[in-house]
């Protein structure tokens, strides 16, 4: 078939198949002019139309599933990382592989992230994370995951961090409704981690439910303060348990919990780790992600440009400070969002009442 | 390119590996993480948005056939310590000879008609909406349904769809 023989052959196809079967016949009596293989085309085309069933509607969804396969986690139970014994392997995420681990001077446990290869094979980048992970390492507050040190070993570049025992807010928030005070409970101690993390001058660039963790004792810990930077830890971790949420029925995975300049390609500051908090915060009171769509632009767009609902016409029950509050947290603009420090205090009047 | 397609690959075989049997993983979603990642690493080489979809929905069919090419092949050659694709699950077989036949139709069509054929690339393997398949071919939504349609028709005509599960 040449172009312009597919091109006659389309026309009246695409003619023909907007008519009912009465009219379809005499369109193309009229049409192909007494040109039969230009008819067997077209009725050809028409008869495939009818049997395509779904076709090229549903996307290669199973095959891309299994992109495969070949890298099995690169430390098995007894290995030794520096002073740390391996012990199972958690999670594999954007930056590399995470195990839990045994102190093997104090017998407790640790949590070792082993960064991937190609991400340490810049000196300058190792050297700014190992930096970055230092100054994170100084943060002693009793909702930061704490540093313990971060080094090289024979597996590579590791970071060794307190374990905590509980689940992420992702796993929490896939769980259903939480109740009203308990949300706000947490998002209280969040608050004051990361109020205290920018009092310190540190930034984390990438809150996100999966970096936010619930332990057994209630309380939060936020994980991974500065250390986002380093091959872009913007993707979710995936659990070993295999923790992901759909939402609309396309978008399998996380949506973006950036702030509309990080999507831009701008620099992070303590701003849009308020605006990332809000739109985690924004999920956990709702149950909805403030910026929810149908396709991955939608949602990028959604971020750039549209002003969430207020919390309280998605869940009854949220009080008017908290609407204002994260609304204002969600401002496009960096110098509108309130910072860290007056939202602690803000969540603190609103959990304590004033 | 070459960035979009090993983000792409990156990706996969890390949702994959920690995926229990069975789960499914979106082209589109992998698509949008591999955005994020890039963005956040400062690659700022795409001129827009819409232009890196464009990009990643041809990377992300390149993806596909080179893999459903790779674990034919490997099915063929007896593979000795990875598991075959027939191990694993018939449905995938059948889909890596569905994703190799259309990739074969599909260069085809592009002879005779380029732009149908990056409508579908885009729709299908980028899965793009009506709407931004027409901002990335800077094209009418008119266009590129009607464009979708007859392409699908002589697609499924081709690949004899109906007769057997649609890919």
């Amino acid at each position: 078939m040449t172009a312009d023989e597919w091109q006659a052959i389309e026309g009246i196809y695409l003619e023909a198949s907007a008519l009912n079967p009465v009219g379809r016949a005499a369109y193309l009596d009229r049409a192909c002019m007494g040109d039969s293989k230009l008819r067997e085309e077209v009725e050809s085309l028409l008869e495939a139309d009818l049997k395509r069933g779904r076709f090229l509607e549903l996307p290669p969804s199973l095959l891309a599933a299994d992109l495969l396969t070949r890298n099995p986690p690169a430390l098995s139970p007894g290995l030794r990382v520096g002073e740390y014994e391996v012990q199972s392997l958690i999670s594999i995420g954007g930056m590399g592989e995470v195990y839990l681990a045994e102190d093997t001077r104090t017998r407790r446990p640790a949590v070792l992230k082993i960064l991937r290869r190609h991400l340490t094979a810049d000196a300058h980048a190792v050297e700014r994370f190992e930096r970055e992970a230092r100054a994170a390492g100084t943060l002693n507050h009793p909702n930061i995951v704490k540093i313990y040190e971060c080094s090289k070993s024979d597996a590579g570049v590791f970071i060794a961090m307190e374990w905590v025992d509980g689940q992420t807010w992702r796993a929490l928030l896939g769980r259903g409704e939480v109740p009203l005070p308990v949300a706000g409970d947490w998002s209280r101690q969040a608050a004051h981690a990361l109020a205290a993390a920018h009092e310190a001058g540190i930034i984390h660039r990438d809150i996100k439910p999966d970096n936010i963790m619930l332990s057994k004792a209630g309380t939060v810990k936020i994980l991974d303060f500065g250390l986002a930077r380093l091959g872009g830890n913007v993707l979710p971790d995936v659990e070993a348990s295999g923790a992901s949420g759909t939402i609309s029925g396309t978008l399998s995975g996380t949506l973006p919990y950036m702030s509309p300049e990080l999507l831009r390609g701008e620099r992070a500051s303590s701003a849009s780790d308020v605006f990332s908090f809000a739109s985690v915060l924004y999920e956990l009171f709702t149950g909805r992600h403030p910026f929810a769509g149908e396709t991955p632009l939608d949602v990028f767009e959604a971020i750039e440009c549209r002003t969430p609902d207020a919390p309280s016409s998605r869940r009854p029950g949220i009080p008017s400070a908290l609407d204002r509050l994260l609304l204002a947290m969600l401002a496009g603009e960096q110098e509108k969002r309130p910072s860290s420090p007056a939202v602690a205090v803000e969540l603190d009047a609103i959990v304590f009442g004033e | 390119m070459p960035l979009v397609y090993g983000e792409l690959h990156r990706i996969a075989r890390r949702c994959w590996i920690s995926q229990p049997a069975g789960h499914t993983l979106q082209p589109t979603a992998l698509i949008h993480e591999a955005y994020l990642k890039l963005v956040n690493q400062g690659q700022q080489s795409f001129q827009s948005r819409r232009h890196f979809f464009a990009v990643a929905s041809m990377a992300m069919r390149q993806v596909l056939v080179n893999h459903a090419e790779a674990s034919l092949t490997e099915k063929r050659g007896g593979g000795k310590e990875t598991i075959s694709l027939e191990d694993i699950d018939p449905a995938l077989r059948q889909e890596a000879r569905e994703v190799l036949s259309l990739h074969e139709a599909l260069k085809e069509l592009e002879r005779i008609d380029p732009r149908k054929s990056r409508v579908v690339e885009l729709r299908y393997f980028g899965g793009l909406s009506i709407e931004e398949t027409a901002a990335a071919l800077g094209v009418s939504t008119v266009t590129v349904t009607r464009d979708f349609q007859a392409a699908r028709a002589w697609l499924a005509r081709e690949l004899g769809a109906g007769d057997a599960p649609a890919p």
